[in-house]
């Protein structure tokens, strides 16, 4: 084998092109000054069309009541919770890339950043939508999730796991909104600052703060958003710990598994980096970001789907072996005969194949390059780890210990308006973000070039290795 | 620009292209013995913090504090609620169940760390929101949060005025402006 030259040994630059400070402002911020295209009001009247299935449906479930849901007993939690799971999910992603790659000095995480974290704040907020919405009169549900001295002089339960979510999420979305506001001011000081006209600049100039790039105020600020990212890492590894025990300190065959905390972790943070692809592969190409989010970019979010796709099929195989090896003959008919061959096999398919085939595309180098098959299999795994939620709640709840005790569960039209709202009222979210707030963290992204251009080489290739 | 006003503050501001001539500069201004100074610049500058003599940051102090009264707080909270206020039995496990609180304490001690980062370093460190600062008297300013680096020193009468700028030209600010706090 050949001496691997200097340049061969060189990662793709994170930042294509020569750029200096003013050509990146202009670049990054074009699309906001610009006037919205027809695509951007196509997608949002889209968008908007979806939030008003969501109305529908959020309307006519609180008129008539929970009932309108397909949900019964046995099959007590269905879509509201496969929904709640699924949409948290994707939800981590942006925390990941956020608050761990940040420690973990990924330079690569600057471009997109801004991005997943909104995604994260998004997600989060139709995940809070679905359980708030199931306990029937979300009015009354207040009493049960926080302790505030009512009048009827009772307290939550914190011994339920149901608790522990409802702090675990809230504290979540309250870290998430304020990480990604401390990280957004500088950047809305430099939209005030570009600004042409007057409405902008003082609307801009109100979320700013009077931001003005003190040196005294960006000593507090690193070391401010450096233990906010400190702090969300373990916040966001309890959060889906958590969600993941609501149904692991249950008795239910299925659920009942020490494996799921981990498990479910990998598998938001899978689900999580497959929407953050799904979203920023078209948003590259019509926003005009291809020279600060690369290829190489991708290729990194392709490998790390790769990594957390293997730890989701190791989960799945785990939970299979445990349930054989245990002898435990309940659950070995939820993982042999009920999930495999009953009546939801095919989502249970579905779910392997997307889920534990499909990631395995990109071992290969021109799988990780070609922009429209990593779309493809991104749009494959977020599917997926969807029905690895409807597997795991609908099919453990519909047959349990006793046959008598067993039922179907079939989604109905409220079901479908609430879930496909949801898209729609997170596209509407994601469109106006785009718009109206810089994508990209744009001072991340000036202080990266300032640092590639002191080192005077391409940085940072701990990701990429050294290749020969 | 200049006014005879007295008691109002007047910053001199100097316009730097590059960041490293910036943080040169600032040493320098300090060194020489320049009180008030501030550097303005779109990104964190490197060197800065020692350029300038900054203390140590006390945000992680705040977080400390904050995130163990959050912690301690919500603990408190179960074990009042839980067992003594309201004892709920659940199949006669023990009231006060120390394990089970583990989740909601931990939860509680992240938020009441990071609200009291956000809210001490906008309000206090930062002593945001001021929408009206005197560096913004200058148009040319607006650029501290684009591709332009600024330092300022601040005095407090006219007559230093003139000796800041000539020192900020020493230093090799392209542009310099003297601005006055409008009331």
């Amino acid at each position: 084998m050949a001496t691997p030259s200097r340049k061969m040994l060189e990662a793709e630059p994170l930042i294509t092109g020569h750029h200096d400070d003013g050509t990146l402002n202009k670049s990054l911020l074009q699309f906001i000054w610009d006037k919205a295209g027809p695509g951007w009001f196509a997608l949002m009247c889209i968008g908007l069309c979806g939030t008003g299935l969501l109305t529908v449906g959020v309307t006519v479930t609180i008129a008539k009541g929970i009932g309108m849901w397909g949900n019964n007993i046995p099959v007590g939690w269905a879509f509201g919770i496969v929904n709640f799971v699924w949409w948290i999910g994707i939800g981590h992603a942006g925390t990941l890339i956020s608050a761990v790659l940040l420690l973990f000095q990924q330079k690569w995480r600057t471009s997109i950043n801004r991005f997943a974290e909104a995604m994260t704040l998004f997600a989060v907020m139709q995940a809070g939508l679905f359980p708030v919405i199931h306990t029937g009169r979300p009015w009354f549900a207040i009493y049960w999730l926080f302790p505030y001295p009512s009048t009827n002089h009772i307290w939550p339960q914190f011994k339920s796991p149901l608790m522990w979510d409802v702090f675990a999420v809230s504290t979540y979305f309250i870290t998430s909104l304020l990480f990604w506001y401390l990280g957004l001011i500088p950047d809305l000081a430099s939209l005030r600052d570009s600004s042409t006209s007057k409405r902008a600049r003082i609307a801009y100039g109100i979320f700013a703060l009077g931001w003005r790039g003190s040196a005294r105020h960006w000593h507090h600020y690193k070391i401010a958003y450096l233990l906010l990212a400190g702090l969300a890492t373990p916040l966001v590894l309890s959060v889906h710990t958590i969600v993941s025990w609501d149904f692991a300190l249950s008795i239910l065959p299925g659920w009942h598994t020490t494996v799921f905390p981990p498990y479910f972790v990998a598998g938001a943070v899978f689900s999580g980096f497959a929407m953050v692809v799904t979203l920023i592969v078209p948003a590259r190409k019509y926003m005009g970001l291809k020279h600060v989010v690369t290829a190489r970019h991708l290729e990194a979010m392709c490998k790390i789907m790769l990594l957390t796709g293997l730890i989701v099929s190791y989960g799945y195989a785990m939970e299979h072996f445990a349930a054989w090896y245990s002898g435990d003959e309940f659950e070995s008919h939820v993982f042999y005969v009920t999930r495999a061959q009953g009546p939801y096999r095919g989502i249970y398919f579905l779910m392997l194949f997307c889920n534990v085939v499909t990631p395995h595309v990109f071992w290969f180098k021109f799988a990780r390059t070609n922009v429209y098959l990593i779309w493809f299999a991104a749009v494959l795994i977020n599917v997926g780890m969807w029905c690895e939620r409807f597997v795991i709640v609908v099919t453990s709840l519909h047959q349990d210990f006793i046959p008598s005790n067993w039922a179907m569960y079939y989604p109905t039209w409220v079901d479908f308006s609430i879930f496909f709202g949801t898209w729609g009222f997170f596209g509407v979210l994601f469109l106006l973000f785009l718009k109206f707030i810089p994508a990209i963290a744009l001072s991340e992204v000036k202080e990266l070039r300032h640092e590639m251009h002191e080192a005077d080489l391409p940085p940072m290739t701990e990701l990429e290795g050294a290749k020969p | 620009m200049s006014s005879n006003v007295n008691g109002l503050k007047r910053f001199v501001l100097g316009e730097f292209t590059k960041p490293d001539e910036c943080v040169e500069a600032a040493r320098k201004l300090r060194v020489a013995g320049i009180t008030g100074l501030d550097a303005y610049s779109p990104y964190p500058l490197h060197g800065i913090d020692e350029a300038l003599e900054l203390p140590r940051s006390k945000v992680p102090l705040v977080a400390l504090c904050c995130g163990v009264i959050g912690a301690g707080g919500g603990y408190l909270m179960q074990w009042w609620m839980n067992a003594v206020n309201y004892p709920i039995n659940v199949g006669n496990r023990p009231q006060h169940g120390f394990w089970t609180n583990i989740p909601i304490t931990f939860e509680c001690g992240i938020l009441g760390a990071v609200l009291s980062i956000f809210f001490s370093s906008i309000f206090y460190f930062f002593a945001l929101p001021r929408p009206y600062h005197p560096v913004f008297e200058s148009e040319r300013f607006r650029s501290a949060s684009l591709d332009r680096f600024w330092i300022s020193a601040e005095t407090d009468s006219d007559e230093n005025v003139h000796g800041l700028e000539e020192q900020f030209r020493q230093v090799g600010a392209h542009k310099i402006h003297t601005v006055v706090e409008n009331v």
